[in-house]
């Protein structure tokens, strides 16, 4: 268990520049979510923290000491890859045992530690197969335990449930989280899940482009995103994000892009005729009669609750209701914004103007 | 209806392809059978036309080429240039197959494709500046000077193919290594190479049988003491006919060694170790 710093990593491949400068501070058992898009970086800053790539610039600290230029083998860590990648010609108790027999412990210690480890996974029945002999969810929990064996001071996971199915998926999400309130050592996971992000982390990092977009606990994200970004990647249904202006000759009519017209309760605290956009939670929307006038598109029952496109002059306008509505597609109603509720971006710069 | 039509197709090709398989097999066994039916047959039986296929067996030639004509020393000495080829050309060529698998593939591209330009330069040209290298170093006639230059005929095909198969073992499994505290040379030592292990026995197989059968450079770079056995039957030609049935039942015997081998790594040339490594 230990603290993790991240100051300033720039990792560049040749002239393209990967990440640009990214600084995280992870505390003493601390569960972090790098969460983006493809291609946003955060698969590579786990593998600098592993170790397992060079970085250009900046500095990592494990425990207060510098790793930066150290090989993974010293870091004291243990990593869960998105493949797994078990030895194939070990068996299970080999292939946790691993670390502990490059690290000469005796063989008592190795038998002990993978017998523990194996309990809490649940792998005991399992400890003389070998990984091909092993279901996806198993050979995900052989990794895992490949990890905790070691005692290592951080674990890092690269996307390990995307090769598994939905089920299974939730599962081993709440199995990795019991297992990190057991052991308790600082975490950092990967994943571009967003639903992953939200339930498993304590702090979320959303990443986008090599840079770091917000830092945050994921309701603190969720409510108040700090841009355009972080607010339509969190949630789902994702958030609606309206570009448009206030009438010169109305404050309680927000014109949309598009064609439109939010009816808003209260006038916006932006000068009439500035570009800016609305951002607004589906669950925030009601059923109101008077406000903005909207055409029903598509009424999707989920059983829990009821996802409902609505067409806002060319836009369109999700809202979820957790009452069974007998909405008719083609219908004409009427939505209510809560003032309270509505985010508000600067339409260039795309952050946050206010609450 | 579809379904039985589906069926007999697919028995149609099968039977195709076993018919165009025995042909291919039995085109490749002739020669063969006409050597050891040579080989049992008294000279002048072995040329009569049309050939006669009943005679009286003799094993006479077999016994001559083994006992009067040093073909125990001939096999000895293809035995070490073999097992000396082998024992450089695989690890060396591992090693090298393993790090171009393991850099960006811009930089492994070209050596690879010089490997391959080496490959197709003819054995012929590079014969003569080895004897002219053996020379100079005084080491014509001697079994590292055979080795060494049958080593460097191998490497391109070693590294070629060894590349090919360290290519399909992940890299995940390299850098968890690290991870649980591999240096370099553990990884590849104790996770790879297991792993690489049907590829190395293709890999040993391929370049004992180059070695082994090599004629030309082992007629060029040896002499009297390190003649290997190719040479030796080759020196059986000429106008004698009763040579013939002597380089007939040399060819046979110098086979059976290989076909042991062959019997015994057949059961290590099992593919797909690897199933299980990554995904699920």
């Amino acid at each position: 268990m230990a603290p993790l710093k991240i100051h300033h990593a720039i990792k560049s491949y040749g002239a393209v520049r990967i990440l640009h400068g990214i600084d995280v501070e992870i505390d003493d058992g601390e569960f972090v979510v790098l969460v983006g898009p493809s291609g946003c970086g955060k698969s590579t800053l786990l593998r600098l923290i592993a170790g397992l790539e060079d970085m250009t610039e900046g500095d990592i600290l494990i425990d207060g000491r510098v790793v930066t230029r150290l090989h993974p083998k010293d870091r004291d860590i243990a990593m869960v890859f998105q493949s797994y990648a078990l030895y194939p010609h070990m068996s299970v108790a080999e292939n946790m045992g691993f670390s502990l027999r490059m690290r000469q412990a005796r063989k008592e210690e190795i038998d002990r530690k993978v017998r523990e480890a194996a309990a809490i996974l649940d792998l005991t029945p399992l400890l003389e197969r070998y990984p091909r002999q092993l279901s996806g969810g198993q050979r995900q929990r052989v990794a895992m335990g490949r990890a905790i064996v070691r005692d290592p001071k951080v674990f890092l996971f690269d996307e390990p449930l995307s090769n598994l199915d939905a089920k299974l998926r939730v599962q081993m999400r709440s199995e990795i989280r019991e297992l990190h309130k057991k052991l308790r050592t600082t975490t950092v996971y990967v994943t571009h899940d967003q639903i992953e992000a939200m339930t498993m982390a304590d702090k979320i990092v959303v990443m986008r482009d090599g840079h770091v977009e917000q830092i945050g606990t994921p309701l603190d994200l969720y409510d108040d995103p700090a841009n355009v970004f972080v607010a339509g990647f969190l949630g789902s249904p994702a958030m609606n994000l309206l570009e448009g202006r206030v009438s010169d000759h109305d404050p309680l009519a927000f014109q949309l892009m598009n064609g439109g017209t939010i009816r808003l309760p209260r006038a916006l605290p932006v000068e009439a005729g500035r570009t800016v956009i609305l951002g607004l939670r589906p669950e925030d929307i009601v059923l109101a009669t008077g406000g903005t006038k909207a055409r029903v598109q598509l009424v999707e029952p989920t059983g829990a609750d009821v996802q409902v496109n609505f067409a806002v002059g060319g836009n369109t306008v999700t809202a979820v209701f957790h009452e069974r509505l007998d909405l008719e597609e083609g219908s004409e109603v009427a939505l209510g914004i809560p003032m309270e509720k509505l985010h508000i971006f600067n339409a260039e710069t795309q952050q946050k103007l206010a609450s | 209806m579809r379904k039985t039509d589906n069926f007999a197709r697919r028995r149609r090709e099968r039977l195709l392809v076993f018919f165009a398989l025995s042909i291919f097999t039995i085109l490749n066994l002739v020669p063969l059978l006409w050597a050891l039916l040579t080989s049992l047959k008294d000279p002048a039986d072995a040329f009569t036309i049309p050939p006669t296929l009943i005679f009286e067996p003799t094993l006479e030639y077999h016994r001559q080429v083994w006992l009067e004509n040093d073909f125990v020393r001939f096999l000895m000495n293809s035995l070490i240039v073999s097992a000396g080829t082998v024992l450089i050309s695989v690890p060396a060529g591992s090693l090298a197959a393993y790090a171009l698998s393991r850099i960006p593939r811009r930089s492994a591209g070209p050596i690879l494709s010089t490997l391959f330009t080496i490959r197709m330069f003819p054995h012929m040209l590079l014969a003569i500046p080895f004897f002219v290298m053996g020379s100079y170093l005084h080491m014509i006639d001697t079994y590292p000077l055979l080795i060494l230059a049958l080593v460097a005929i191998n490497q391109p095909f070693t590294i070629w193919l060894m590349h090919g198969f360290f290519l399909e073992i992940p890299r995940d499994l390299d850098e968890a290594a690290a991870i649980d505290g591999c240096s370099s040379w553990q990884a590849f030592r104790i996770v790879i190479l297991p792993l690489a292990r049907p590829g190395m026995t293709v890999a040993a197989l391929f370049s004992l049988l180059l070695s082994y059968n090599e004629f030309l450079f082992a007629l060029v770079l040896t002499g009297v003491d390190t003649k290997t056995l190719p040479v030796a039957i080759a020196s059986f030609g000429g106008e004698d006919i009763t040579s013939w049935s002597l380089s007939a039942a040399g060819a046979i015997g110098i086979m059976l060694p290989i076909v042991v081998i062959m019997l015994l790594l057949q059961r290590h040339l099992v593919r797909g170790l690897t199933a299980g490594a990554v995904k699920g």
